[in-house]
């Protein structure tokens, strides 16, 4: 007479397809009970999925500038300023080039913000940068129509002009053709020798609004004299062999303008060195530290979700209490009514789970297409969140369904 | 004839804070397989505390109760609802039925905790139906059928899974003379086939086709007497 093993335990799949029976037939109040896991679940997944296509898109665009560039500036850090302290010269530019092993190319380069140009009837102010031949390779940007300044140019200082793409769109109009033509730079005429390819702005330095002279000329211009020897330069773009390279490179440049400029310990640097990695790093960590929040947020909204279904639970059982006693009195085991109130606690929120997954996944796409921006769903956050809301589901589903089981039969089916 | 139940000094009593209140005492009882007993007696003379504990849905407070031979006095919760389920079937006045459940799901409930194949849930369903008089409303809900028909639904689910004994707790309380015949003859006919039934009635002519009628009065057995109609 004593019960057979097999009459202690239901499958499991059977005891599921009981609860999602029982949770069709009341679907409103399941519905409601889904909400909360839905909106912590969606929102995790919409925000790290934004979050990480906008972190792809930025890093695109830093690898397009490239990834082994180092940019040092004359001056110090303090002002933020494309003018300060005029402390590396033409010569310190050609000791990196020469001297620095870890270092590709170098390009020196002159900088003036707000200088009007002029062709025809336009008038426009931008960014006047003067440079040599080797900036397109350094900084990874090239002419798509004409020629960039080449070293003949940079000799003679000739008067010749490269556009960025921007530039050109402002003065010309939309992709017309300008080479070849006049303009005039502060009341200089300049011919115009090239045109940039687009490559979009990042932060506020817009390289397409940019204009090219050769660094002799604009130095002529400045200083009145076109010699390169003794020439004060706004700073120098250095491009090493690879990344891993370019911490060696910074490390390389650092010793050997301190050298040249004879700067001892406890003395500062006077000039400043900005590396497209750090930038990077810098974007992942914040990016790292938003994403922290988000799923804090997300965990605290889970939470709630998962008190919800507790709260719910508690109200199910005490309304299926008549149930519960009639289930017993045809001979449900504790156990059993215990695993039919978890399975329905564990459905409801895993439900909750997969539709808020599916929400989240067509938040993040329409805004990825809204925004433009690449879309990324990874695995490792659908997975974490189905996992989590199951969790949550069995938590929050313990104590009703073990008050459930716990209930006396005749206790229970006299409740009404 | 070898006994169905057999209960030595069974007592019950509940405690409500200080006071405790003996509903049962010292009741000895005695039922043969085959039996067809009915227990009487006065409102609140302990009926259903009885028949409760018959039933294993309760437990006595003191007291042997042997069913078939063995004593479930020493039982745990598990073995006491695996005998609710295989051994006894049980009919209540206030049917008990899922209300959200067909009369067809209904029935099925037993054999859910037997785990048996969906397929023979269905197949012995449909059957304890059909011999209740239900084949045509095997989809309905408790609330579509009248009150006789759900007390039929509710013998169809107590007999799903063949059990030695049915109690039916006042089976006829909620039901008109008409329906109450049917019960009757139903009762009758299961006697027949073997299957030992106790049964708690207030009414004379129900009684009356038990072999057996016990009476109760302030929770003790004051008459056990042979049916004078037999
Ligand atoms: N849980 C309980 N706590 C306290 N007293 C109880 C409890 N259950 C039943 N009683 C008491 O036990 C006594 C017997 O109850 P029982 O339900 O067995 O009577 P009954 O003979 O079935 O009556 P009726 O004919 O009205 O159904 C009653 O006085 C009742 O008040
Ligand atoms: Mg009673």
């Amino acid at each position: 007479m004593s019960p057979p093993v097999r009459y202690r335990r239901l499958s499991t799949v059977k005891v599921l397809m009981m609860a999602a029976d029982a949770l069709w037939s009341n679907r409103l109040r399941t519905g409601l009970t889904t909400l909360g896991t839905i909106i912590g679940i969606s929102s995790a997944i919409a925000i790290t999925s934004i979050g990480q296509g906008v972190q792809k898109a930025t890093e695109q665009k830093l690898q397009a500038l490239g990834t082994n560039v180092l940019l040092v500036q004359a001056g110090v850090t303090t002002n933020n300023s494309s003018q300060g302290a005029a402390t590396l010269t033409w010569e310190d530019s050609q000791a990196v080039s020469q001297q620095v092993t870890a270092a590709k190319a170098v390009s020196a380069f002159l900088q003036k913000p707000q200088v009007q140009v002029v062709y025809a009837e336009q008038k426009i102010v931008t960014n006047l940068i003067g440079t040599d031949k080797y900036y397109p390779e350094v900084k990874n940007i090239y002419p798509q129509e004409g020629q960039f300044l080449s070293q003949d140019d940079v000799n003679a200082a000739n008067p010749v002009v490269v556009l960025g793409s921007k530039v050109r769109d402002r003065l010309f109009g939309l992709n017309a053709s300008a080479v070849g033509a006049d303009i005039r730079i502060q009341g200089e005429r300049y011919k115009v020798i090239g045109v940039m390819e687009p490559k979009g702005a990042l932060g506020e330095v817009d390289q397409d609004d940019q204009l090219y002279i050769p660094l002799t000329n604009m130095s002529a211009r400045i200083v009145g004299n076109n010699a390169l020897a003794g020439l004060a330069i706004s700073g120098l773009w250095l491009k090493s062999n690879s990344e891993v390279y370019l911490d060696a490179a910074q490390f390389q440049v650092t010793n050997l303008l301190r050298l040249r400029h004879n700067i001892y310990p406890p003395q500062p640097d006077t000039f400043r060195i900005t590396n497209q990695k750090d930038l990077i790093n810098t974007l992942n960590s914040v990016v790292g530290l938003f994403t922290v929040m988000v799923v804090a947020i997300a965990g605290i909204s889970l939470i709630v979700g998962g008190i919800g279904i507790a709260n719910i639970m508690f109200v199910s059982v005490v309304e299926r209490t008549r149930e519960i006693g009639i289930r017993k009195a045809v001979g449900a085991t504790n156990a059993a009514i215990l695993h039919q109130f978890l399975a329905e606690a564990v459905v409801v929120s895993c439900t909750g789970g997969a539709i808020g997954v599916g929400v989240g996944i067509v938040i993040s796409f329409g805004a990825a297409t809204i925004f433009q921006f690449p879309f990324v769903v990874s695995l490792w956050s659908v997975a974490t969140s189905l996992g989590i809301s199951c969790v949550i589901g069995l938590l929050a589903g313990l104590i009703p369904a073990h008050h459930a089981a716990q209930l006396d039969p005749i206790v229970a089916l006299r409740s009404e | 004839m070898t006994t169905m139940v057999r209960m030595e000094a069974i007592t019950k009593t509940y405690c409500l804070g200080e006071v405790s209140i003996p509903v049962l005492k010292q009741v000895d009882l005695s039922i043969a397989q085959g039996d067809y007993v009915a227990i009487m007696g006065a409102s609140g003379s302990g009926k259903s505390t009885l028949m409760n504990i018959v039933g294993c849905l309760d437990r006595p407070t003191t007291g042997e109760y042997f069913l078939e031979g063995k004593n479930l006095t020493t039982l745990n919760e598990d073995e006491l609802a695996y005998i609710r389920n295989q051994h006894i079937g049980f009919v209540f006045q206030q049917f008990h039925l899922l209300s959200r459940a067909t009369a067809l799901e209904n029935v099925m409930l037993p054999m859910v905790y037997a785990n048996l194949s969906q397929q023979e849930q269905h197949q012995r369903a449909i059957q304890a139906l059909t011999s209740v008089g239900l084949s045509e409303h095997l989809a309905k809900r408790p609330n579509q059928l009248s009150g006789g028909q759900q007390q039929r639904v509710a013998f169809a689910r107590a007999l799903v899974n063949q059990p030695a004994m049915i109690l039916a707790d006042e089976p006829t309380g909620a039901l008109d003379t008409k329906t109450s015949q049917d019960v009757m003859h139903l009762l009758q006919e299961l006697n027949e086939q073997g299957i030992t039934i106790v049964i708690v009635t207030h009414d004379r002519d129900v009684a009356a086709q038990a072999k057996w009628i016990i009476h109760l009065q302030d929770g003790s057995v004051v008459n056990q007497a042979c049916n004078s109609r037999l």
